[in-house]
């Protein structure tokens, strides 16, 4: 809650921001998504995230594929490709491969990565590319105008699913898990602080991190992931959760009917760019 | 030239077995051997599909003094390690030409299933003691194909020393009884052949002089491409195995860390292709390989490439098709597809060179050229060239340039950088990952110059003109032959209009018609796309008729010409999965010719 006894200026609260520094990471464009639209959420904590963390824009690349979140690169001041439907995750595994320094981030809708991109995710995840993976579900396919996504509840009545949804949902938590994603974590689009710090530490992670963002879509879910619905469901991780265990990790997963927000998992490994240095190595000194 | 040999050498040796008799061992060291030696080579072996069993296998390798373009519709020598492979190819050996078999088989021999039963009146037959030969050197039956080699070489008494050294180094890293072996057996062969009294008048003469500013070494079209990529100083490749294109992948494994590059084997063709547009949008010089089914599923994302104006290489090695079609079989299917398969007005540009040196520097240069023109550039090959073998110069001095990116300067204060800035050469200047305040997202919307989503008609329509017309100057990009004619100059009676591996079989073809008195040039297109119009249609005006054989069904490049230029040609298309038979296009040129020009009218 917000203390109303002090005035707040206009004036005063553009001003501060601009002294952060946070506006660096704006472009010039407005985001167009609806008003209310959970993804609002990423741009403000993706940009809050870079400029904590302190990398230049310019070090900086966001890839997405298409779909209502994908247009996220239009709306920040960094380096971005806006891919094709699916393919964020090989077109950043170029960058990354191509050019080692650059912070490259991932933003992308369920279907873009479970339903066409699906392929792609067991390898980015085994490979430990050191990349950052936003993926943004609200059950729903939204650039299209509302049909069922990989992630739509059972009987969710969608314009392709007009009887209900036969096809029982994903559990994408328990897929990175057993992929070997080497981060893994949970957020929450209406808890933008805890969003906030989820991908400060995501992006600060080394490997392939993945934070699994619930987001409402508040034009063609009118029933089933809502912020009413899913304000009621969502809810910490156990205190004494342990994060390097992974079998603890996907038990919490399991629990798909009450969310849990926070770090799933994490561990340290090489990364692809080791991988690839050691095979450098190993190639010049002739074995 | 000046000291041409009294014997201008021209052989053909075939080695023809299944697939356990290490024929193509066999033929791999009489290449090896003779392209050592100095001599033009030009081999192709064809083989069954599957890795093991009793398929049959023909190694062919063509010598020569001068160059040539394809292997002869005849060889000069057949040898056999299985009859039963053998015994329908003797037809293609000519007469006075050697066949050479087992002349104590270890079975009993049924009517009509050895060799010299089928000899043609004028061949000269050799039966030779493979098996014994190989038993008495190494107490063994499996070194029969190297007493083949020595015998062939004795024979035609070819060094025995260079031999030994090509056997050497193919057996190097084995343990040294590999090596012995294989010599001892070599040499009973050699001593064998060399006591044999040789008929034919045709043999081996001296080979050429090589010049000291190149070195000349034997590879096939795949290692062309990877040296051709080496040289250009790729940085980064991803690929998914595929016949016939692997080679080129695996070369690249090997020999990319060493140098500093990256290679990744990706989940698909499709995270491939996307990977490539990502490392290239970096600056990175990236590229992929694939065949055709790889290529169908690359189409999307090649798009993106095109219209998000990125950088990348796409090396394409066809084969027989549709579908999963005829994987260890050479056809020349995919150029639609190459050329067309995109969604959207799309063009891109497509080199097909002819030869496995054209492999080399298409491969270099499409680097260049994709940089200079922000553009996916696929260079298309196929089996044939792929996998066939020449005696190759390559230039001591890196023929390639390695950066030929047209760079933004940093905008003053205020201003944003415009990825997509119209300018009168249709070139965007570049700004990559990593550079200060110009930071941009490029997307495969329609947008405008700052790379802004915009799909008004007016801006639709300038880039739409603006990425097609910078494609049109890519025909005039220094170093590049786009296209040549051969042969007579000036009007001729019969035109051959030809492209990619198909073009040394057409060539052979205009030289032998030539000599029966038919005017007749041809012509080598390298860029598909963009096509050089302007040359192919000066072209057509000096030709009475213009034919252009293909390896396809459907006549794709014949279709290509003429919808592009509306004028008509003659199709000849084989779909058999070899290469075309020089006597097929000989004889079209033939049935053209002799034809009353009222032809010539209709194409006029
Ligand atoms: C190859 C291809 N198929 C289909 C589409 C159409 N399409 C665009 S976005 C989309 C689904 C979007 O859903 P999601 O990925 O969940 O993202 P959201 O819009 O919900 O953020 C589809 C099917 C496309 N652009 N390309
Ligand atoms: S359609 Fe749904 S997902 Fe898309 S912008 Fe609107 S609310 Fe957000």
């Amino acid at each position: 809650m917000t203390n109303i006894g002090a005035p707040v200026y206009l004036e005063e609260k553009l001003e501060e921001i601009s002294r952060s520094g946070r506006l660096d990471y704006r472009s010039k464009s407005l985001p167009t998504w609806c008003p209310g639209c959970g993804y609002f959420s990423i741009v403000e904590s993706v940009t809050a995230a870079l400029n904590r963390l302190e990398i230049d824009p310019c070090e900086t690349t966001v890839v997405s594929g298409i779909g209502c979140a994908s247009r996220f690169p239009f709306f920040v001041n960094t380096y971005g490709v806006h891919s094709l439907h699916g393919r964020a995750l090989p077109v950043a595994t170029g960058i990354k491969v191509a050019k080692e320094d650059q912070t490259v981030i991932v933003v992308g809708g369920d279907g873009d990565a479970f339903a066409i991109g699906g392929a792609h995710i067991p390898h980015a995840a085994r490979r430990n590319i050191d990349i950052t993976y936003i993926l943004f579900d609200n059950g729903i396919y939204g650039l299209t105008k509302g049909q069922a996504s990989p992630t739509s509840v059972l009987g969710f009545k969608t314009g392709t699913s007009p009887f209900g949804n036969q096809d029982r949902p994903l559990n994408p938590l328990m897929m990175l898990l057993s992929h070997g994603a080497s981060w893994v974590g949970q957020a929450y689009a209406g808890n933008p602080g805890h969003l906030s710090e989820m991908i400060c530490q995501a992006i600060a992670h080394r490997g392939f991190s993945y934070l699994h963002v619930l987001s409402p879509c508040v034009t063609f879910d009118k029933t089933t992931k809502t912020y009413k619905n899913l304000g009621m469901m969502v809810r910490g991780l156990p205190d004494d959760h342990d994060q390097s265990d992974v079998m603890a990790a996907m038990h919490e997963a399991q629990k798909t009917e009450q969310p849990a927000l926070g770090l799933f998992y994490t561990e340290n490994r090489p990364t692809l760019g080791d991988g690839l240095n050691e095979i450098s190595r190993r190639s010049q000194a002739g074995s | 030239m000046a000291n041409r040999p009294q014997i201008l050498t021209d052989m053909q040796v075939s080695f023809c077995g299944s697939a356990g008799d290490g024929t193509i061992a066999a033929g791999d060291i009489f290449k090896r051997a003779m392209a050592e030696a100095g001599y033009q080579i030009i081999a192709f072996d064809v083989y069954p599909p599957e890795i093991r069993g009793f398929g049959k296998c023909i190694a062919r390798t063509r010598v020569t003094f001068d160059q040539v373009y394809s292997l002869k519709p005849q060889s000069d020598v057949l040898l056999s390690l299985d009859d039963s492979h053998a015994i329908p190819h003797v037809g293609e050996v000519r007469d006075y030409g050697a066949v050479i078999y087992e002349d104590r088989p270890m079975a009993t021999v049924e009517e009509g299933e050895h060799m010299s039963g089928h000899l043609k009146p004028a061949q000269l037959p050799y039966g030779v003691s493979f098996r014994e030969l190989s038993e008495r050197a190494t107490s063994g039956a499996r070194f029969r194909n190297i007493v083949a080699v020595g015998f062939i070489a004795g024979l035609y008494g070819l060094p025995r020393d260079l031999f030994h050294r090509t056997i050497g180094r193919k057996f190097a890293g084995k343990p040294a009884e590999v090596t012995e072996s294989n010599i001892a057996a070599f040499d009973l062969g050699y001593d064998d052949g060399a006591k044999t009294f040789q008929v034919d008048i045709n043999g081996f003469g001296p080979p050429p002089k090589r010049k000291k500013s190149e070195k000349v070494l034997m590879m096939h079209g795949n290692s062309a491409v990877a040296r051709g990529c080496l040289s250009a100083k790729i940085d980064t490749f991803f690929g998914y195995p595929i016949t016939p294109a692997t080679s080129i992948m695996e070369i690249l494994a090997k020999e990319m860390p060493k140098r500093g590059g990256r290679l990744l084997q990706t989940e698909d063709e499709i995270s491939a292709v996307a990977a490539i547009v990502g490392a290239g949008f970096t600056g990175s010089r990236s590229a992929t390989s694939t065949s055709g089914p790889g290529l169908a599923l690359m189409t999307e994302v090649m798009g993106l490439g095109s219209i998000a104006e990125v950088p990348c290489v796409i090396f394409v090695s066809q084969r027989g098709g549709p579908s999963t079609g005829m994987p260890t079989k050479t056809e020349q299917s995919d150029l639609n597809l190459a050329v067309r398969g995109v969604a959207g007005d799309a063009q891109r540009i497509v080199l097909a060179p002819t030869n496995v040196e054209g492999c080399f520097k298409c491969a270099g240069i499409a680097f260049e050229i994709a940089e200079k023109y922000q553009t996916p550039v696929i260079v298309l090959l196929d089996l044939y060239l792929s996998n066939r073998y020449e005696a190759v110069a390559l230039p001591n001095k890196n023929p390639f340039k390695l950066d030929a990116t047209k760079w933004a300067k940093k905008p003053g204060k205020g201003d944003a950088y415009q990825r997509y800035k119209l300018t009168p050469d249709f070139i965007s200047p570049r700004a990559i990952p990593g550079q200060q305040g110009m930071q941009h997202t490029i997307t495969g919307l329609e947008h405008n110059e700052l790379g802004r989503p915009n799909d008004q008609p007016a801006m639709h329509e300038a880039m739409s003109h603006k990425r097609h017309e910078k494609l049109k100057t890519a025909i005039n990009y220094p170093n590049l032959t786009t296209s040549k004619r051969f042969g007579d100059k000036g009007r001729v009676r019969v035109g051959v209009l030809s492209w990619g591996s198909t073009f040394g079989e057409c060539l052979e073809a205009m030289i032998t018609v030539r000599k029966q008195g038919i005017t007749c040039s041809a012509m080598k297109v390298v860029m598909i796309s963009p096509l050089p119009v302007d040359e192919i249609s000066r072209f057509m005006d000096d030709c009475d008729v213009v034919l252009v054989p293909e390896l396809n069904y459907e006549g794709q490049f014949a279709s290509i010409v003429m919808g592009t230029l509306g004028r008509p040609v003659h199709r000849l298309n084989r779909v058999t999965g070899t290469p075309m038979a020089v006597n097929d296009i000989i004889e079209e040129i033939q049935i053209l010719a002799a034809d009353k020009p009222k032809r010539r009218k209709a194409a006029e």
